[in-house]
């Protein structure tokens, strides 16, 4: 599904942040991208989601080559994505049911369905109820999983989620991990970066990186 | 095309919060629109109906032909037959010095024994209507005409009607171009406005570029927001204009009942009313999809 080959990226007036990175993701896998701060797990998931270009090598996405992709084909490709970041970064000047309802908006979908789909996203994170409040008022906890919630309502194939529970306590933290987990059992591809790996019962694939080169570790279960 | 139409209400609704949230800038930004085009605008209503005066005005040139006392009457007859046949004369009107002369004494009310006026002052006159306003034909023909013996002098009768078309039209070009001037100032003046306002929203552009909107759909809003402005400050103008208007029309009356005439002021068509608002809502738009394509284009080079 995702396939990187010999990838390197660079800032201008910086060494390499990521080198000679090659991995492959197959659909439906969870996988965490774990390291230490500054190791390049942001910038690797920016990659994956089109955020960013690479500076040299090549990455497929579902058989597309990124580097040919067109500045204005980059939006459609972002839609592919569920991104969830480590600042949440909802929009504080509207309601949870409006901060949801936006991908819905650029995606262009059926206005008819839109009230719906919205509330079955709120539902699945546990804020149903809470679709009228802002999310000034929601907890930190809640706020990720409104985060989660906007990411997954428009239902992509992929979640790419920055660090989700940096800012959590534990109990918030296995909250967010297992809404994470149901949307990878019925499928969903869920890539999650973190410091390491979370307790889990889980299949999983680690991607650890290293001052920005990709150390292979096994598949573990 | 439903979820088209849906795309820009629910762009309309976010330009309409984004101007509730900031009503008391956006009630400033009416005003400044609907002051700065008020200028060139009531220039035009003042010209416009200044046009309309000189308009009703019936213009042709009219050549005064005067000839020579001792002039033979076969020669008055060939002038009149050549000028017949001229294509540039349409209307011709002989005033032989008798007739003249008989007219003015009746107009005075005096005889030339009373006066000591023994002889008749006056000269035999021709008086020509030109079918044509060009001022090299009618120069043209004018030279032709000094030449021919037996003409004295000519005159050239109308011309100040020509004169203040021609003011008028140098007054409506510099309207024009100031009108073109204070327009920029506008788009200027909105950029810098929606500039602001797109770095109060520049959390919400950024998430949604990242979440796969279009540059379109991030601008959308803005150039709601534009248009909205420049629908206020057209109206603000019309207003303007209205107050103008009817305080010049009452001063107007009175003066007339004193002077006599008619100096009331005539408004602008609806036509040209909604020329104003389009024009107005024209700077906003292009004002604000300068200052969103800006804000994009910044936040693209972070990336």
């Amino acid at each position: 599904m995702i396939k990187f080959t010999n990838v390197y990226k660079r800032y201008p007036g910086e060494m390499d942040v990521l080198q000679d990175i090659s991995l492959a993701i197959n659909a439906g896998e969870l996988v965490f991208v774990t390291g230490s701060s500054g190791a390049g797990k942001s910038t690797l998931l920016k990659l994956i989601s089109a955020v960013e270009k690479p500076t040299s090598g090549t990455i497929f996405f579902e058989n597309q080559n990124l580097s040919y992709l067109k500045k204005n084909e980059m939006p459609f490709l972002r839609r592919k994505f569920g991104m969830i970041f480590q600042d949440h970064k909802l929009l504080y000047d509207r309601t949870c049911f409006d901060n949801v309802l936006l991908p819905l908006a650029i995606n262009d979908s059926d206005p008819s369905d839109i009230g719906r789909r919205v509330r079955a996203a709120l539902n699945k994170v546990g804020l149903l109820e809470k679709e009228k409040l802002m999310p000034i008022t929601l907890s930190g906890g809640e706020q990720q999983r409104l985060a989660i919630a906007r990411a997954i309502v428009s239902r992509p194939s992929v979640l790419i989620a920055d660090e989700p529970t940096a800012n959590l306590d534990r109990g918030y933290a296995d909250e967010i991990m297992n809404i994470f987990y149901s949307f990878q059992q019925v499928g969903v591809t869920v890539i999650i970066s973190s410091h390491e790996i979370p307790s889990t019962q889980m299949k999983y694939k680690e991607l650890h990186i290293s001052k920005g080169s990709l150390n292979n570790v096994p598949l573990l279960t | 095309m439903f979820r088209f139409l849906h795309n820009h209400y629910h762009a309309l609704i976010q330009g309409l919060i984004r101007i509730r949230a900031n009503w008391i800038g956006s009630v400033m930004m009416f005003l400044v629109i609907g002051i700065t085009l008020s200028l060139p605008t009531t220039g035009f209503l003042l010209i416009q109906n200044a046009s309309q005066i000189s308009n009703k005005i019936q213009y042709e040139a009219e050549l005064s032909i005067f000839l020579d006392k001792e002039i033979k009457a076969e020669q008055v007859d060939f002038l009149h037959s050549a000028l017949k046949k001229n294509s540039l004369v349409k209307k011709i009107h002989f005033e032989p010095k008798l007739v003249a002369w008989e007219k003015l004494q009746a107009q005075l009310n005096l005889s030339s024994i009373e006066d000591g006026v023994s002889k008749n002052p006056l000269p035999d006159a021709f008086f020509i209507s030109l079918n044509t306003l060009e001022t090299k034909k009618i120069d043209s023909f004018v030279t032709d005409l000094k030449a021919i013996e037996g003409i004295e002098e000519i005159v050239l009768d109308g011309g100040w009607v020509k004169k203040l078309r021609s003011i008028l039209y140098l007054i409506k070009i510099g309207i024009l171009i100031l009108g073109s001037l204070l327009i920029t100032v506008l788009v200027v003046v909105i950029t810098n406005t929606v500039r602001l306002q797109t770095l109060t929203y520049q959390n919400e552009i950024e998430v949604s570029r990242l979440i796969g909107a279009t540059n379109a759909f991030i601008q959308r809003p803005f150039e709601y927001t534009g248009l909205i402005y420049g629908l206020g400050g057209g109206l603000v103008t019309l207003g303007i204009l209205k107050i103008i208007l009817v305080s010049f029309n009452l001063v107007a009356d009175r003066v007339e009942n004193l002077i006599g005439g008619n100096i009331t002021l005539n408004t602008f068509s609806v036509e040209q009313s909604i020329f104003i608002i389009i024009i107005a809502m024209f700077a906003g738009w292009i004002a604000s999809y300068i200052a969103a394509k800006q804000a994009i284009h910044k936040l693209e080079k972070n990336y």
